[in-house]
């Protein structure tokens, strides 16, 4: 699949201390790729160099291909994205900002500022100056701005910040919807675990400045996946069938269910050796979340 | 819309932009008014020195007289307001984190800032001209054409400069005037753009202006010495245009030395954006 955005071993230096080191990320097209890390873990320092704002001290960044940095037009004229928070011309009202903001990439009909104003629900105040907008607003209308001009790409900085839970998930849910029907690429940083669970793909982790880990979700999460939640009837029947095998630990159990630990790559047969002998499995799932991954790959990772 | 038009309309939407105007009219409008009211007495002790030895007839206290009388103050409060506009252009992008949507965007940071340089000038230039038309045109109004009888400051002398010849001077000084005020505008430009918040380029501008005025005006030989290179000493360039003769070889080479200014300080500002870590 066509890589849109590639980066090799970016890093930046503030004075003594590394912001980001060693960078190497691979996001493909239809990707929704999270960029996961906790704060002051490099991802804005990241995103900044990717989009221009900080020259890289060491690495490249690829944008379909172009260096933004040596190649801006090729480069960024695909991309769109919104750094940290959205911040607009406060004296200027929501279709103005975005008239002028896009016409920086292209020239934009009246029309268009108001079908994207309408696709994030702010049709009803698209002649309102920004400064009466709240938090939320600004942050869909950040959304809007980069949909305007179209991009194959959208960077988003910690989208979901500052918002209340209707505007999280509405966020969220346009994320998807970008990607899935839309066809846009999404790369999207985040402290969020949850967040991350539940819209990306593919994800790196970073963590003092480096990647510690990357890769589809799915993949990076069943990797070690060693814990597992069984719902099983009959309970104490199935507990005595588990506890005669000798690769499987009982961690814990109740009129619910068993919780256990087996050995890598055991879970089907564990589910044969319980159905062959007539219980009833009625789910059998790696415990493992993205908060344990997250903590395990980030323990003992080295200072830079 | 062209970067300069985008650059242009985000300047004069705002309403700070118009403070200058509307101070600069209050200050053209209380002048002409106060001379109005006490022209006899005012040009009665700028000529006193001369009264001896001349007989001065005729409407002194004109247009021309009054726009010239004010324009001696121009290097005080324009400046000013100059730097209200180009202090802010570029630094405010960072204060309202604008400067984050701005410079992910495909057109370079050199024509961001091309725009926006062309941008202050503009407005500086649009101060000029908002002085010279409103001195001019309440002038007339208030106290008619005539020959312009001037006391050169500083000099024991009066210039006479017929009618005729006067809108071609004033139209001249006025150019020069504009051409003085864009260093100002260059330099709280060049503020700008190091800086991420609008009152130190403003204050810093303002800074350098008075030192120089006051440094070129010390009586002390190491000052005197420096004077030439100061740019504030060129600034006055436009009283060339009201001398007897117009000496242009002294006027050409002020406007040369504003022009090294303007192109050192704008060269040093794109240099530093080009190359800034935007970290607002």
């Amino acid at each position: 699949m066509e890589s849109v955005l590639q980066t090799c071993d970016l890093g930046k230096r503030f004075g003594k201390r590394w912001a980001a080191r060693g960078i190497d990320l691979e996001v493909r097209r239809g990707d929704i790729f999270c960029f996961l890390g906790p704060n002051g873990a490099g991802k804005s320092t990241t995103i900044r160099m990717i989009l221009t704002l900080l020259k890289p001290t060491t690495g490249t960044v690829q944008l379909f291909g172009k260096d933004p940095h040596k190649n801006r037009v090729a480069a960024l004229s695909r991309v769109c994205g919104i750094v940290e928070k959205p911040d607009f011309y406060l004296y200027l009202s929501a279709s103005k900002n975005l008239e002028l903001l896009g016409s920086l990439t292209r020239r934009i009909t009246g029309d268009e500022i108001m079908e994207v104003l309408a696709r994030v629900g702010l049709t009803q105040r698209a002649h309102d100056k920004v400064r009466t907008f709240s938090h939320g607003m600004k942050q869909r209308l950040g959304i809007a701005q980069a949909l305007l001009t179209r991009p194959e790409l959208i960077i988003l900085d910690e989208p979901t910040t500052g918002l209340d839970p209707q505007g999280m998930k509405d966020v969220r849910e346009l994320i998807q919807r970008l990607a899935h029907e839309e066809g846009m690429t999404i790369f999207l940083s985040s402290h969020l675990l949850s967040e991350i669970e539940q819209v990306a793909t593919r994800m790196a982790v970073v963590h003092r400045g480096q990647v510690v880990a990357q890769g589809a979700v799915s993949d990076l999460l069943a990797q070690e996946a060693t814990d597992y939640s069984l719902q099983v009837s009959p309970v104490k029947q199935a507990l005595k069938i588990i506890k005669t095998l000798p690769w499987v630990t009982v961690l814990a159990s109740g009129d619910k269910g068993i919780e256990v630990r087996l050995e890598p790559d055991r879970a089907a047969e564990l589910n044969k050796a319980l159905c062959t002998k007539g219980i009833e499995v009625f789910a059998l799932y790696p415990r493992r979340t993205l908060e344990d991954f997250f903590l395990k790959v980030t323990k003992g990772a080295p200072e830079i | 819309m062209t970067l300069f038009g985008f650059e242009a309309y985000k300047t004069f939407s705002r309403w700070r932009t118009y403070i200058s105007f509307g101070v600069l009219a209050l200050i053209v409008l209380m002048t002409e008014i106060v001379m109005r009211v006490s022209a006899r007495e005012i040009v009665g002790s700028m000529m006193k020195p001369f009264q001896r030895d001349f007989i001065i007839a005729g409407n002194i206290v004109n247009a021309w007289f009054i726009t010239a009388f004010i324009m001696n103050s121009l290097h005080f409060h324009i400046p000013f307001f100059v730097t209200l506009v180009a202090g802010d252009i570029v630094s405010s992008e960072a204060t309202a984190g604008t400067v984050r949507f701005l410079l992910i965007r495909p057109p370079s940071r050199q024509r961001i800032l091309n725009a926006k340089y062309l941008t202050a000038l503009f407005y500086t230039a649009g101060l000029v001209i908002f002085f010279a038309v409103l001195c001019l045109c309440l002038g007339l109004a208030l106290f008619g054409s005539g020959d312009l009888i001037m006391h050169r400051l500083g000099q024991f002398s009066v210039v006479f400069i017929p009618e005729a010849e006067i809108p071609l001077r004033m139209l001249l000084a006025f150019v020069a005037a504009v051409w003085s005020m864009t260093v100002v505008a260059s330099l709280a430009f060049l503020f700008s753009a190091m800086a991420e918040n609008s009152i130190g380029p403003i204050i810093g501008t303002m800074a350098v202006v008075i030192c120089f005025l006051i440094f070129g005006n010390l009586p002390l030989d190491f000052f005197r010495h420096l004077k030439p290179f100061f740019f504030t000493t060129h600034m006055l360039l436009w009283q060339g245009f009201f001398d007897r003769s117009i000496q242009w070889l002294a006027i050409g080479q002020s406007a040369l030395i504003l022009g090294m200014h303007n192109a050192a300080l704008f060269f040093i500002a794109s240099l530093i954006y080009r190359r800034k870590d935007i970290k607002s």
